[in-house]
């Protein structure tokens, strides 16, 4: 698993460099700038060539495999992907579950699955969410109830990002009734083909089947694929809430739609308008300043350092920035932000509709951002309530 | 659903008015689950005939057309209690695509004769024209340039025609010696072509090839046809803005409906104030541009000054095009993840809002044009 490249000691130049002539001449032409996320089908050899360069999990140490990245590394290994228009991969196991099982599996469990992820044989996807518990999280219903060495488990997720892509599902499940609600949760590493779950696709508001809704019927699952022990699971869950969060809240997304904006706002000479160049140096500026909050935080991590709900300041100001972003290119597409198709540009299409919509659930995943800032307001002001 | 606007507790309506909403509200009550606007989004023409020979036989279609004319000779405060409704439905008909644009530019025409002939048929419903005057992406200029008449035919191409499969013919600006001419076009006429642009909201916009097409009858001289084009677009802009106001306002009905149904941490989340204050500002926006549309409405049927119609239609334009995009994208997040998806009804609200307001100048476009008129006795 060990990578001996050390990318960190090259400059920063050469690793840019490095990266784009490598990403050039290997990502698909035709997968550039995808529109929606991407299913397996179309991407899986892309993850299969990625998790050969070793370049899969470029923030894990390289002990396990990853690239090892400080935070200036890889800022520079995003914005060269995201110029590039390198789609995202179904990355919950590179982005989720690797990290978590790094600080919290057992030895047996970072053996088993860390290899598998990074040779793309096991495709994960997060079970939390359920109809009836959403930021509610903790109130929860699927149920796991314990015979012999086994879990029997019963219940219904939803919003199952790329379920129907993944193999694995690591989810949160109720195995004790008593006591506060948040600790009866246990976190269950779950392959997919076991009898008993059924996956139904949800078609979301761009038309494309990116999630879905995931039932448990009389499922069993070993006891041995528990991760921190039983009733342990709502502190793993935020431990791993913390990575998600850092995940969302790097300038990745933002800065992919700002590079989708300056192709646009090309295509139809928007650049001759004042206004419009205001506007957008603001934003590239609302980006940028991002990246240096989010270096800040990543040079936590790397000193083996905690973060703590702090980190959703991140995601509420990515999440929104790129909102903003998208709602410039409706604005700069005129009729066309009306309709699927969008607009061609020296740099392929650019559909603004597509990026609109698609950019307006970010800020209800990964914690609402309504959530985040009640959480902020108690965890960094100490404001009471 | 619940009506939330201020216009019970504050406006005031005539006794025919309220005939007016009362039978536009029963016509939309027939649809409450929208099952009409999915069962034609992204299949040509994107539109429900059937549907729109009920509006026909309700008389809607005739009501900026004067009596004389064959019309119900009504008024635009009159016609914005109508469109609100179809917007709260999002009824799948080119309403002010063809009984306000294409009609108001067929009451404009030079000829008596060809007026009684055309607009009862289109009042009727049997008859569906289409207006063809865009030439650019988010123009605004009704002076034809593009698409050139010579020697009776048509060369060039029109965009962004909205609903254009479903027409039985075309109304074609054109440039030609002395001005803008706006021409009648068959549907079949030889060397047009339609190419189409699905939209977000299920309909279709078409860009529309002239290649030597013969035209028909010439409704509007050169002379005239920019003033009349505008004027109708004007009137058109308006009328799109109410639709707009009945887009938001449903769309914000079903989002306060569902803070008060969704429990979460044991509560409706309705009882957080993040989310009460959020729902207050959408309902702000809306009952602002309402004022914008009763106000705009009482200039149009009060006077005739092409400029400060022009001005006002800007004014609503922007104004409704921005409060429906706000309301549409707040009424996504207040329901999470339920809101992102095509089952629900209330993202449907989001795409009407996106497609209407970049129709006829989105509120940039319309903001710029608001300055370009007012800003010269300031400057
Ligand atoms: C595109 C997408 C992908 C997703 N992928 C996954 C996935 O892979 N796995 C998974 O498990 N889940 C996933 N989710 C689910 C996501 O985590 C939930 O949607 C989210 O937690 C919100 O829950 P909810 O949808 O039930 O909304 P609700 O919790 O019902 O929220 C509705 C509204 O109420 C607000 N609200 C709720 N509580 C409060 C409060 N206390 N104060 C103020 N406002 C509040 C919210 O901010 C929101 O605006 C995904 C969601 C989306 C949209």
């Amino acid at each position: 698993m060990n990578q001996s490249i050390d990318y960190n000691a090259l400059d920063d130049d050469a690793f840019r460099r490095l990266v784009h002539d490598w990403m050039v001449a290997n990502y698909p032409e035709e997968l550039r700038f995808p529109p929606e996320r991407m299913h397996w089908e179309q991407c899986g050899r892309w993850y299969l060539k990625l998790a050969e360069k070793g370049w899969l999990a470029p923030g894990w140490p390289r002990e396990y495999g990853g690239m090892g990245l400080d935070a200036n590394k890889l800022l520079i290994f995003m914005d060269v992907c995201e110029s590039h228009g390198v789609g995202r991969t179904p990355d919950q196991g590179m982005t989720m579950v690797g990290p978590l099982l790094i600080q919290h599996g057992s030895a047996e469990q970072k053996a088993y699955y860390l290899p598998r992820i990074l040779a793309g044989e096991h495709i994960w996807c997060q079970g939390y969410s359920e109809p009836g518990a959403g930021s509610d999280l903790a109130s929860l219903r699927t149920s796991a109830v314990r015979d012999g060495d086994h879990y029997v488990v019963n219940g219904h997720k939803i919003w199952t990002t790329l379920a129907m892509d993944a193999n694995m599902i690591f989810m949160l499940v109720r195995t004790q009734n008593t006591g506060k609600k948040q600790e009866g949760i246990t976190f269950l590493l779950v392959p997919l083909d076991t009898p008993g779950i059924t996956v139904r696709p949800i078609i979301n508001l761009g038309m494309h089947d990116e999630f879905a809704e995931v039932f448990f019927d009389d499922v069993r699952v070993p006891v041995a694929n528990v991760v921190g022990g039983e009733n342990n699971g709502w502190t793993i869950a935020k431990a791993l809430l913390g990575h998600e969060r850092i995940f969302i809240g790097s300038p990745k997304f933002a800065t992919l739609a700002m590079y989708r904006l300056q192709s646009l706002a090309r295509a139809v000479g928007l650049f001759d308008d004042p206004l419009f160049v205001s506007r957008y140096t603001a934003l590239k500026l609302d980006v940028e300043d991002l990246g240096a909050a989010y270096r800040r935080f990543v040079a936590v991590l790397k000193r083996g350092g905690h973060i703590g709900a702090e980190v959703s300041m991140l995601k509420i100001w990515n999440t929104e920035t790129q909102q903003r972003i998208t709602e410039l290119m409706l604005e700069a597409a005129g009729e066309s932000a009306g309709i699927w198709g969008g607009v061609a540009t020296a740099d392929g299409p650019v559909r603004p509709a597509g990026e609109f919509i698609g950019s307006r659930p970010t800020t209800i995943y990964g914690g609402s951002n309504e959530v985040q800032r009640n959480i902020l307001a108690k965890a960094a002001l100490g404001l009471p309530g | 659903m619940e009506d939330i606007s201020l216009q019970a507790k504050i406006d005031v309506l005539s006794e025919e008015q309220v005939l007016i909403q009362d039978s536009a509200v029963a016509f939309i009550a027939r649809d409450p689950e929208l099952k009409q606007v999915r069962a034609n989004r992204f299949v040509q023409p994107g539109f429900d005939r059937g549907l729109w020979r009920e509006i026909a036989d309700a008389g809607w279609l005739g009501f900026l057309v004067p009596e004389d004319e064959g019309g119900v000779g009504l008024g635009f405060a009159d016609l914005s209690l109508v469109l609100i409704q179809l917007g709260k439905g999002l009824v799948p008909v080119p309403f002010v695509a063809t009984a306000v644009l294409a009609a108001r530019t067929l009451t404009r025409a030079d000829d008596a004769a060809l007026r009684a002939e055309l607009l009862p048929r289109l009042i009727g419903g049997d008859w569906l024209p289409a207006l063809a005057w865009q030439e650019a992406r988010a123009s605004l200029d009704p002076t034809a340039r593009e698409v050139v008449c010579t020697n009776g035919r048509l060369h060039g191409t029109k965009c962004f025609v909205p609903d254009a499969g479903g027409a039985d013919a075309f109304i074609v600006s054109a440039a030609e010696a002395g001005g803008t001419a706006l021409y009648l076009v068959e549907r079949d006429a030889p060397g047009v072509t339609l190419a189409f642009e699905q939209r977000v909201d299920g309909g279709f916009f078409a860009e529309i090839r002239f290649a030597d097409t013969p035209v028909g009858k010439q409704l509007v001289a050169p002379e005239r046809g920019a003033a009349v084009l505008a004027a109708a677009l004007d009137e058109a802009r308006f009328a799109v803005s109410a639709e707009l106001l009945g887009v938001m306002t449903r769309a914000l009905e079903i989002s306060v409906d569902y803070l008060k149904q969704r429990v979460q941490f044991d509560k409706p989340i309705g009882s957080f104030q993040a989310l009460q204050h959020k729902a207050v500002d959408l309902f702000i926006q809306s009952e602002v541009s309402r004022s914008v549309v009763l106000q705009t409405a009482a200039l149009f049927d009060g006077d005739a000054d092409a400029e400060r119609r022009a001005v006002a239609a800007s004014q609503v334009k922007a104004r409704c095009s921005d409060a429906a995009l706000k309301i549409g994208k707040d009424a996504i997040q207040l329901h999470g993840g339920i809101g992102y998806t095509d089952e629900a009804n209330i993202g449907l609200y989001l795409k009407k809002a996106m497609v209407l307001g970049a129709w006829l100048g989105s509120a940039s476009a319309h903001r710029a044009r608001y300055a370009e008129l007012t800003l010269g006795g300031a400057q």
